[in-house]
């Protein structure tokens, strides 16, 4: 076997150690709200010249499997997704945290995670080539579809009621809406400022949505008196709850990978998505939102395996499938190597090192998660008053850090102010979250394939992927409402 | 009780802290005279207009690797992102003309500013080293009937192409036009948000031709999946020899993605000449010419003040009278 033999790319300490070191640096920057693995890459792009070309490259994907990962940690402890691909994780496991499980939440989260790396990893050696070529298959009309599949969620996302589901959704599709619109060069609700020409950055939004409204609604709760310590809060999940999530994983896994080739979606998507079907499946529907362990397994599996998958378009055909790859792709091109066919036949080495260096990384975040998880869940009996304004910090530098912009520090505010009043009255920020993530996409890709099909909607009926999803959206939509029928008739 | 009033009070002191060091963040650089014999008398500051990791941002800091070194002085990039180009260049109007602020110009600027409006003038910069060049490739896919230009504009007489290319009002999207104006052919421009996404769904056949940077459709070139067709350059790139160029064939299009940097105009004579050797210093380094050889670019995209310097100006005043003819600029 060639594959287990070339398991010695990676044996030597130099190589060792840089793939430990960027897993870790990946964990921690990933954590941190505004700093993101593509970032860290970047900015480490230049001091990779000194590197061996195959050890600059594993360093690089290493620290972008621990940085999907780091991004639950914050999400789960402090509702402040450290990073976009988080944010569904946000959805439960905070929740569980202030139940008093954050250790429990954290552990699901880096098993998961793991469970869903390695699987999309072992899909990647093996069918690469052909799996690429997905991406070729999936022009505007099927991302289209794609899309709207999503977004046929949107009512039942959260346990709050589906009217205030639907208003938070539409409140999201108008934020994508925000800066100079693809197809047309119009500029839609820029008021001149400059940093809104390219439409509001999503970091900000995410960090104001969830940890600054956050901060207000713990402000707002100042003059009770202190909870009492839970100190099962560092306990781990048992055997029975991660065999129980066995199912949801693996449906993300397939999920994630899968959204993880398309070269236009990532991680977020993934999350999203994969969030969504654990709680159209799951027994305990009622449950998520309010600290269901399945609803952080879903989006941890999904967005951790939708790395591997986005290394498939990546390494077989030289296109980024997320951006933090595209960044990965910039690290080739500094070292003179090419990505694409070529790396498969004449650079085996090369792929191999890139494969271990992941595998990897996935086992060192999953003992750095769950020894982590002890200690970090720790920061969940930290008094409020002196963990949210801390927080506050984080926001801050989070959102300045992105583009070291004010303007996105003022974004954060308002999100922040407008979430805390949205939750106060009832709505929940994930439909919102999920508006903003599709609502780019399915604006886009709806104006690029009227284009494409000269103005002729129809043409949608010749695209069997697209009709597909728009299929699975209809039954998703009217699958009970025509059950209901069919069982009235019966009655009668 | 007495533990709630101690908790608040910290509570307060923090929220006070993290006041203040927001205030900070806001405060206005410090800003220092500086003489030229004594440049650079501080760390030198490159603007770009684009995020982390883009092909703008890329070239920047792998041209600053060596530089540091050959002007013995440290150097930084802020992004300033916004506007297409004109966040950077108003930001860049705000410094003072000594050398330390140099902007990343790409024909993003060079358009921004031919639309009018922009912050700056074309005759506010100073071109001091053109970093890359790469000229842009009619790409069609290898299966479709086209197998020369001719064919492609015949084509687009009877029903218009669907030709790709990045955002509305940008290079590709210009050079699109220009082209179906002046080879009298027709096309339907179909924006996509990168290069990577114009490739895929040139191969998934979603449209029928592409303006494409050589490297971006190179491996699928090779593989068979795509095919060239012209090149819009003056002359034939040595990586295509084989591939007419526009001009050849009676058509007056020629574009290019092209990077560079520029500082402000009024800065003296001998600091532009200190940055220039130090940046040409930089990119004759093999760590630059590397990273050009693997972004598949030649070592002639290295220029120095004077040839960039008029090629930004010929490339300016291109663009205005192309976007003044297309009817987007008055």
């Amino acid at each position: 076997m060639e594959l287990i033999s070339k398991i010695t790319l990676i044996l030597d300490l130099t190589t060792f150690l840089l793939i430990l070191g960027s897993t870790i640096v990946g964990v921690l920057i990933g954590a941190l709200p505004g700093l993101s693995s593509g970032m860290a890459i970047a900015l480490l792009l230049p001091f990779t010249i000194y590197l061996e070309p195959n050890q600059a490259i594993a360093a690089m994907a290493a620290l972008y499997c621990g940085g999907t990962f780091g991004g639950s940690i914050t999400a789960i402890l402090i509702n402040a997704p450290g990073a976009p691909p988080a944010a569904a994780t946000a959805f439960d496991g905070f929740p569980m945290a202030q139940n008093g499980q954050a250790g429990k939440a954290l552990g699901m989260a880096a098993v998961s995670s793991v469970i869903g790396g390695i699987i999309s990893l072992i899909v990647l050696i093996i069918f690469a080539p052909t799996l690429a070529k997905i991406a070729y298959k999936f022009g505007p009309p099927e991302y289209f579809a794609l899309a709207i599949f999503g977004l046929s969620m949107l009512a039942s996302i959260s346990s709050k009621s589906p009217v205030k589901n639907l208003i938070g959704g539409l409140i999201g599709l108008f934020v994508a809406t925000i800066g100079v619109h693809l197809t047309t060069g119009i500029s839609r609700f820029t008021f001149s400022i400059d940093e809104l020409f390219e439409g509001v950055s999503f970091v900000p939004v995410l960090i104001g949505l969830f940890a600054m409204s956050e901060i207000f609604v713990q402000a707002s709760k100042s003059e009770l008196l202190l909870e009492r310590i839970k100190f099962s809060a560092i306990k781990l999940p048992s055997i029975t709850e991660f065999k129980n999530c066995g199912k949801t994983i693996l449906r993300s896994t397939g999920i994630g990978t899968f959204i993880g080739i398309l070269p236009a979606e990532g991680g977020t998507v993934s999350a999203m998505i994969g969030y969504n079907e654990a709680r159209r499946w799951s027994k305990n529907k009622e449950n998520f939102g309010k600290g269901e362990i399945e609803g952080v397994a879903a989006p941890e599996a999904a967005n951790n395996s939708a790395t591997g998958g986005a290394m498939i378009p990546t390494l077989a055909l030289g296109i980024p499938g997320s951006a933090t790859t595209a960044v990965i792709l910039g690290g080739f091109q500094i070292h003179g190597l090419r990505a694409g066919p070529y790396l498969f036949e004449q650079q085996p080495d090369l792929l191999y090192t890139i494969f271990y260096g992941m595998l990897l990384a996935n086992f060192i975040f999953l003992i750095f998660g769950l020894l982590g998880a002890k200690i970090f869940s720790r920061i969940s009996l930290i008094p409020r008053g002196f963990l949210w304004p801390s927080v506050f910090v984080f926001c801050l530098v989070g959102s300045y850090g992105l583009s070291q912009s004010m303007v996105d520090v003022y974004i954060m505010l308002i999100s922040g102010v407008v979430g805390f009043f949205l939750r106060r009255s009832g709505f929940s920020p994930a439909p919102i979250i999920m508006g903003i993530v599709l609502g780019q996409l399915v604006e886009n890709s709806l104006a690029q394939s009227i284009i494409i099909f000269d103005q002729n909607l129809f043409m949608f009926f010749t695209r069997p992927i697209a009709m597909t999803f728009f299929i699975l959206t209809f039954l998703s939509l009217f699958y009970k409402p025509i059950k209901n029928l069919f069982t009235e008739r019966k009655r009668i | 009780m007495r533990g709630i009033i101690m908790i608040k009070k910290i509570q307060s002191l923090f929220l006070s802290f993290a006041l203040i060091i927001t205030s900070f963040i806001g405060l206005g650089q410090v800003t220092t005279i500086a003489i030229a014999d004594d440049f650079p008398s501080k760390p030198i500051e490159v603007v770009t207009h684009a995020g982390l990791g883009g092909g703008t941002d890329t070239t920047a800091r792998m041209l600053l690797i060596r530089t540091r070194k050959n002007l013995k002085n440290n150097a930084y990039i802020t992004p300033k992102k916004g506007d297409g180009g004109n966040k950077a260049m108003s930001y860049v109007k705000s410094k003072p003309r000594d050398g330390h602020t140099v902007l990343a110009i790409t024909p993003t600027h060079l358009f921004r500013m031919a639309r009018g409006g922009a912050a700056l003038n074309i005759d506010d910069f100073v071109g001091v080293a053109r970093t890359t060049v790469d000229p842009i490739v009619i790409f069609v896919n290898a299966k479709s009937p086209y197998k020369t230009i001719e064919d492609l504009i015949k084509a687009g007489n009877k029903k218009p192409i669907k030709y790709g290319g990045t955002n509305v009002g940008s290079v590709d999207h210009i050079s699109g036009l220009i082209f179906a104006r002046e080879a009298k052919t027709k096309i339907a421009f179909v924006p996509f948000e990168g290069g990577g996404a114009i490739m895929t769904n040139l191969v998934g056949a979603q449209i029928d031709a592409a303006g494409l940077n050589l490297d971006e459709g190179k491996d699928q070139l090779e593989s068979g999946e795509l095919r060239v067709l012209a090149v819009m350059a003056d002359e034939r790139l040595s990586a295509l020899p084989d591939t007419p160029t526009l001009k050849e064939k009676g058509i007056n299009a020629s574009f290019a993605t092209v990077r560079g940097v520029v500082v402000l105009k009024g800065t003296p004579p001998e600091t532009i000449a200190k940055l220039e050797k130090g940046f040409l210093k930089a990119m004759a380094h093999p760590v630059y010419q590397n990273y050009l050889t693997g972004a598949g670019l030649d070592a002639s995209s290295v220029a120095g003040s004077a040839a960039w310097d008029a090629e930004i100006k010929k490339i300016y005043k291109e663009a205005r009278a192309a976007l003044v003819s297309l009817g987007l600029a008055k």
